[in-house]
C-alpha cells in the first residue's frame, strides 16, 4: 500500500496559528479553508483511489501572496502541495494531513496576447483550451491537448509535462512553452524564459516543466501559439491484428510523413467505444488506426492518398477517408471517449500511462493478454501510436474486495513489462504517488539522488510536495555528503597522451 | 603541455573522474576541441578528451531514435542519417567554422554539440537540441553513474535533467551516451528571397510570414554585403539584401505555399525562389553563418523575442558599427565587430541593448584575454544565479568539470 510521510505533530498543533497567518496573507472571503466539508473537494485529483484531508486549502489571488505564503512555510517548516485543477490522473496533487494544498484557481486571467511574438502570457490556472479560446478568432491555437483540455490549467500541464494526441508533431507542453514566473519555497520569484528564444545558465525552464510541483510554485506562463492548420482530414484503418497496424504505423513514419494524430485501438476499446458512441468503427477488426493529417488542404489531400495506399500495403482490411469537418470529428469522438466508454461497462477503471518502443507493441499487447489472465480483470488498450504511449485501461469493481489491490498489481506489472521492452512508467500522466514506487523499475538509487540533488537546489527542507516522485527521499546530509565510492586515489588504467 | 586523458569505455571515464575528484584535479572537458574557443577558457593541466569514447550503440530510423557514444563525430552521425534520408531536425550548423583563427573543418561531436545546445534556422518551428534529446547516461563530478530520459518520445518519468545537461558546457556532468529523436527529411525544399536592405522592413515581413499559416522552417535576413558568402548565385544575382523564408514538405504543398509568401510579401520587393539543392546549399549557409565564418573580428550572439528582432538589429548596427545578419525570424542576431580590439564600452551597450529588449548576448568569438576578462554570456538576476550555483555545486561539489568555463556565478567563483 501507499505510504506517505508521516504527519508532523508539531505542524498539525500550530494549525491555529497556520490558519491564522494565511488569513493575515489572503485576507479574501473564502481564501483560507478549515471546515472539513470545504476541504473535502480537495481531498483527491483524478486518481481518486487515493484521498486525504488537506490541513488546510488556501487560495491565493496574485504572486505576491504565494511568495508570502511559501516564505512563511519555508520559515516555520510546513509542507505543501500545490494545486491546479485537480485533473491529474498520478496523484501529483494529493493532500498531505500536515500540509497546506495552495489551490491556484484563482490565477484565471489572460494576461498578454502578442501576435507578433506568437506568444501568450497567462496565469496558472487559465485552461488548456481556455488559451485556444482566447487566440482562435484569429486563427491560432495552443498545440499540447492532453484529453482534459478543457478543465485542466496550464500550471498543471507545466507540472506534468502534459501531452495530448498531438505531440508526435507538436511537442509536449516542454517543447511549447517559453517562459514560466515561480516561486521558490523561500518566497523568492524566479522570472525563467520568456518571449525570446535562449535561457542564460542551465535550462531550468526545461527542468521546472515536468517537475510535478516539487520545485516551486509557477504564477505566471508564456507559451507560444501557433497558426492553426488550414484544414485536417483523418483516415480510420482496420487491420486483423496489432502486427499489421504496428507496421502500418512504422511504414507511415519511415515513408517521412509524420501524420498530426496517429491513434490505435485494440478490440476491447473499439467495441466498447462503438457500442457508446456510435462513431461507425468497425468491430470484427483487431486494431484500428485513425491517422490525422493537417496542414494547407492541397499538402493533406496529397498525404492521405500516400497514407491510404501504405494502409493498403499493409493489408488493411478497412479503410474510411473523412469527407467533411462532421465526419472527422465523428472519427475522433469514438477515441476521445474511451475512457468514459469503459467506465460504462465496468464500475471502475484504471488509466496506465507507459511508452514503449513502438515495434514492441505486439509483444506487448500479447504480454498484456496473459497478465489479464493472471489477475483475472478485463483490460482494454488505447494507443497513442505515432510515439509508442500507451493507454491500457484495467476494468474493476472497487467494492469487490481486493480487486483494487489486484488492478494495482496488474498495472504495475504493464508498466514493468514496458521497462522491460525499453520503455518508461509515464509518457504524459506523471509520476505522482501512483507510480512512485516503480521508479526503481527504471532507476538506480544513484540516478534518483541525481535527480534529488536537483530538487535540493530549490528546496533543500524538501517542503513541496512530499511524498511525490520519489519512493524515499534522502535527506539533504546524504545527499549532500561525497562519498567516497567512486573516488580512485591513483590514476586508473586509461589511455593518456 | 597539458595531460590528455583519453577514456574508450564508460568505465574508464568515471574512473578518470574519480580521480580527479580524490586528487582534487580540475579537468577541461572536450570532445573533438572543435568549440573549445567557446566560453571562457578553463584552467587545467589536465584534458578529458572523449573523442575515443565513440560508435553507435542503436540507430532505428523506424522509430526515429539513434543513441551513441558521446565523443562520435557530427559527421559520421549525419552521413548515417543521410543513408536513411533522415536528419536531426534542429539543423546543427558547422560552429565550430565560426570561431576564432584555427581553421576547422568538421562539426564536433554530438558531446560537445548537447553541451552547448546548438541548433540552425529550423529551431524558429521545431525547437532547439534539447528539444531533441531524449535521454544520455553520464558521470557527474561525484564521479558516480546517473542517467535521465529513455529512447522513448513520450516521457514524464522524474525530472527531466536532458534538458538540465542540454547547454551546461560540462560542468554538471560527462555525458558518455546520448540517445536522440531523428526525423524524416522532408520530401522537398523551397526558399523564397525578397530583395530587402531595410533590417526594420525584414523584421516585419518575417514576423508576417511566421504569423501565417505557411509553416516556415527558416526566416533569415541577410545584408547585401554578405549574401555573397552564402554561395548561391541566385541570391548573390538580386543584388540587394534579402529575407529568405524557407518552406518544407510534400511537393504540392511546398509550391502552394511558396506562392501564398510571395503573395503576402509582395509589398516588400522583389522576390526569387530557391528549389531543391539551392534552397539545402543556402540555409547550409546559414546555419553555418556563413558571412561570418573564419574572421577576426569579435561576434557576438544576441537573442531577443522574435517580433524585436529588425528594430534591435538595426540599433545594434548604428550604435556598435558592426554587421548584422538575423536568423529565428528575427529572434537571434548575429553581430560581427570590426577588428579584436574591444572597448568596455562597447561590450556594455550590446548588452544594454539585448537587456532593453529582453533579450540576452552572449560572446561567441573572441580573442582570450578578453573572454578572460568579461563575461561571455550574459548573467543572470542574483535569485536565479544562486539556484545556478547550488544545481552546480550539487553535481559537481569539487568544482572539477569544467570550472569557469560558463560564468563566475555558476562554477562558483573559482576565476575564469
Amino acid at each position: 500500500m501507499l505510504r506517505m510521510p508521516e504527519p508532523d505533530q508539531s505542524t498539525l498543533a500550530r494549525r491555529k496559528d497556520i490558519i491564522a497567518a494565511m488569513r493575515n496573507i489572503v485576507p479574501a472571503d473564502g481564501g483560507v479553508i478549515v471546515d472539513e466539508d470545504q476541504l473535502r473537494p480537495y481531498e483527491c485529483d483524478g486518481l481518486m483511489a487515493y484521498r486525504q484531508l488537506p490541513m488546510i486549502v488556501v487560495l491565493p489571488e496574485n504572486t505576491g501572496q504565494v511568495a508570502a505564503i511559501l516564505k512563511y512555510c519555508h520559515i516555520h517548516k510546513i509542507r505543501v502541495v500545490p494545486r491546479g485543477a485537480g485533473t491529474g490522473l498520478s496523484g501529483g496533487a494529493l493532500p498531505m494531513a500536515d500540509a497546506i494544498t495552495i489551490g491556484m484557481m484563482k490565477f484565471n486571467r489572460v494576461l498578454d496576447i502578442d501576435w507578433d511574438n506568437r506568444a501568450v502570457v497567462v496565469q496558472p490556472g487559465v485552461t488548456n483550451l481556455g488559451i485556444t479560446r482566447a487566440v482562435e478568432h484569429k486563427g491560432f491555437y495552443y498545440a499540447p491537448d492532453p484529453s482534459s483540455q478543457i478543465a485542466c490549467s496550464i500550471g498543471g500541464n507545466i507540472a506534468e509535462n502534459s501531452g495530448g494526441v498531438h505531440s508526435l508533431k507538436y511537442g509536449l507542453t516542454t517543447n511549447n512553452v517559453l517562459g514560466v514566473e515561480m516561486v521558490t519555497i523561500e518566497g523568492e520569484v524566479l522570472r525563467v524564459g520568456g518571449k525570446g528564444l535562449d535561457q542564460s545558465g542551465y535550462d531550468l525552464l526545461g527542468v521546472i516543466t515536468g517537475s510535478e510541483g516539487l520545485l516551486g510554485i509557477v504564477t505566471e506562463v508564456t507559451v507560444r501559439i501557433l497558426r492553426k492548420p488550414e484544414t485536417a482530414r483523418a483516415l480510420l484503418l482496420g487491420f486483423n491484428s496489432s502486427e499489421a497496424g504496428g507496421d502500418c504505423v512504422a511504414k507511415i513514419i519511415a515513408d517521412g510523413i509524420i501524420p498530426g494524430g496517429l491513434e490505435m485501438m485494440d478490440a476491447p476499446a473499439i467495441k466498447a467505444t462503438e457500442d457508446f458512441v456510435h462513431a461507425g468503427y468497425p468491430l470484427d477488426v483487431e486494431a484500428l488506426l485513425l491517422v490525422e493529417l493537417d496542414g494547407p488542404k492541397v499538402e493533406v489531400d496529397y498525404l492521405i492518398e500516400q497514407v491510404g495506399a501504405i494502409a493498403t500495403q499493409c493489408g488493411a482490411v478497412y479503410s474510411r477517408i473523412s469527407e467533411s469537418e462532421e465526419e472527422r470529428l465523428l472519427f475522433w469522438s469514438g477515441r476521445k471517449n474511451a475512457f468514459p466508454a469503459i467506465g460504462r461497462i465496468s464500475p471502475d477503471y484504471m488509466c496506465m500511462d507507459g511508452t514503449i518502443p513502438r515495434r514492441r507493441l505486439a509483444e506487448v499487447l500479447t504480454g498484456m493478454q496473459v497478465l489479464s489472465q493472471r489477475h483475472g480483470l478485463r483490460v482494454a488498450n488505447v494507443f497513442h501510436a505515432g510515439d509508442g504511449n500507451l493507454h491500457p485501461l484495467i476494468m474493476f469493481d472497487a467494492n469487490q474486495p481486493g480487486d483494487l489491490e489486484r488492478a494495482e498489481a496488474f498495472g504495475a506489472d504493464i508498466l514493468k513489462l514496458c521497462v522491460e521492452v525499453g520503455g518508461v512508467l509515464s509518457g504524459e500522466h506523471g509520476i505522482g504517488v501512483e507510480k512512485r514506487d516503480l521508479m526503481p523499475e527504471m532507476f538506480t538509487e544513484d540516478d534518483m539522488k541525481h535527480q534529488e540533488r536537483l530538487k535540493l537546489a530549490f528546496d533543500e527542507d524538501e517542503l513541496l510536495n512530499p511524498g511525490k516522485v520519489f519512493p524515499t527521499l534522502h535527506g539533504c546530509g546524504e545527499l549532500k555528503t561525497l562519498h567516497a565510492r567512486g573516488v580512485a586515489d591513483k590514476f586508473p588504467n586509461i589511455p593518456r597522451f | 603541455m597539458a595531460d590528455v586523458i583519453s577514456p574508450t569505455t564508460p568505465e574508464q571515464l568515471r574512473d578518470a573522474i574519480g580521480w580527479a575528484l580524490g586528487s582534487k584535479t580540475p579537468l577541461e572537458i572536450i570532445g573533438s576541441g572543435s568549440k573549445r574557443e567557446f566560453g571562457h577558457a578553463v584552467a587545467s593541466d589536465h584534458v578529458l578528451d572523449l573523442s575515443k569514447l565513440t560508435g553507435v550503440l542503436f540507430y532505428e530510423p523506424e522509430e526515429l531514435v539513434m543513441s551513441v557514444r558521446a565523443g562520435t563525430s557530427l559527421a559520421e552521425i549525419q552521413g548515417l542519417l543521410r543513408e536513411k534520408n533522415q536528419q536531426f531536425h534542429f539543423e546543427p550548423g558547422n560552429f565550430p567554422g565560426l570561431l576564432a583563427d584555427g581553421v576547422v573543418d568538421h562539426a564536433g561531436t554530438i558531446g560537445g554539440l548537447i553541451a552547448t545546445n546548438l541548433s540552425g534556422p529550423r529551431r524558429i518551428k521545431v525547437g532547439a537540441a534539447r528539444d531533441h534529446i531524449l535521454g544520455f547516461e553520464a558521470i557527474s563530478g561525484r564521479a558516480e553513474d546517473f542517467k535521465s530520459g529513455g529512447r522513448v518520445m513520450k516521457n514524464v518519468t522524474g525530472f527531466d535533467l536532458s534538458k538540465l545537461m542540454s547547454g551546461s558546457f560540462g560542468t554538471l556532468g560527462v555525458m558518455h551516451t546520448i540517445t536522440m529523436k531523428v526525423m524524416p527529411r522532408d520530401e522537398k525544399t523551397r526558399t523564397v528571397l525578397i530583395a530587402c536592405d531595410d533590417p526594420k522592413a525584414a523584421g516585419r515581413a518575417m514576423t508576417d510570414a511566421m504569423g501565417s499559416e505557411n509553416e516556415v522552417s527558416g526566416a533569415a535576413w541577410i545584408a547585401s554585403a554578405d549574401v555573397a558568402k552564402l554561395g548561391v548565385s541566385v541570391a548573390t544575382e538580386m543584388g540587394s539584401g534579402i529575407v529568405a523564408l524557407r518552406v518544407e514538405g510534400p511537393a504540392p504543398s511546398v509550391a502552394w505555399r511558396c506562392e501564398a509568401l510571395r503573395k503576402l510579401l509582395a509589398d516588400i520587393g522583389a522576390s526569387e525562389e530557391l528549389h531543391s539543392t539551392n534552397s539545402e546549399a543556402f540555409w547550409a549557409a546559414v546555419a553555418d553563418v556563413a558571412p561570418f565564418a573564419g574572421g577576426s573580428g569579435l561576434l557576438w550572439r544576441v537573442s531577443v523575442p522574435p517580433a524585436s528582432g529588425g528594430d534591435v538589429a538595426a540599433t545594434l548596427a548604428a550604435e556598435t558599427g558592426g554587421a548584422i545578419m538575423m536568423d529565428w525570424a528575427g529572434a537571434q542576431i548575429w553581430l560581427r565587430l570590426p577588428g579584436a580590439d574591444v572597448a568596455d564600452a562597447m561590450v556594455d551597450k550590446t548588452r544594454q541593448i539585448a537587456l532593453a529588449a529582453d533579450g540576452r548576448a552572449v560572446l561567441v568569438r573572441a580573442p582570450v584575454d578578453i573572454r578572460n576578462r568579461i563575461s561571455v554570456f550574459q548573467s543572470e538576476d542574483a535569485a536565479l544565479a544562486r539556484i545556478n550555483a547550488k544545481i552546480r555545486a550539487n553535481f559537481d561539489p569539487a568544482a572539477i568539470l569544467n570550472p569557469g568555463r560558463m560564468m563566475p556565478s555558476i562554477s562558483g567563483g573559482e576565476g575564469a
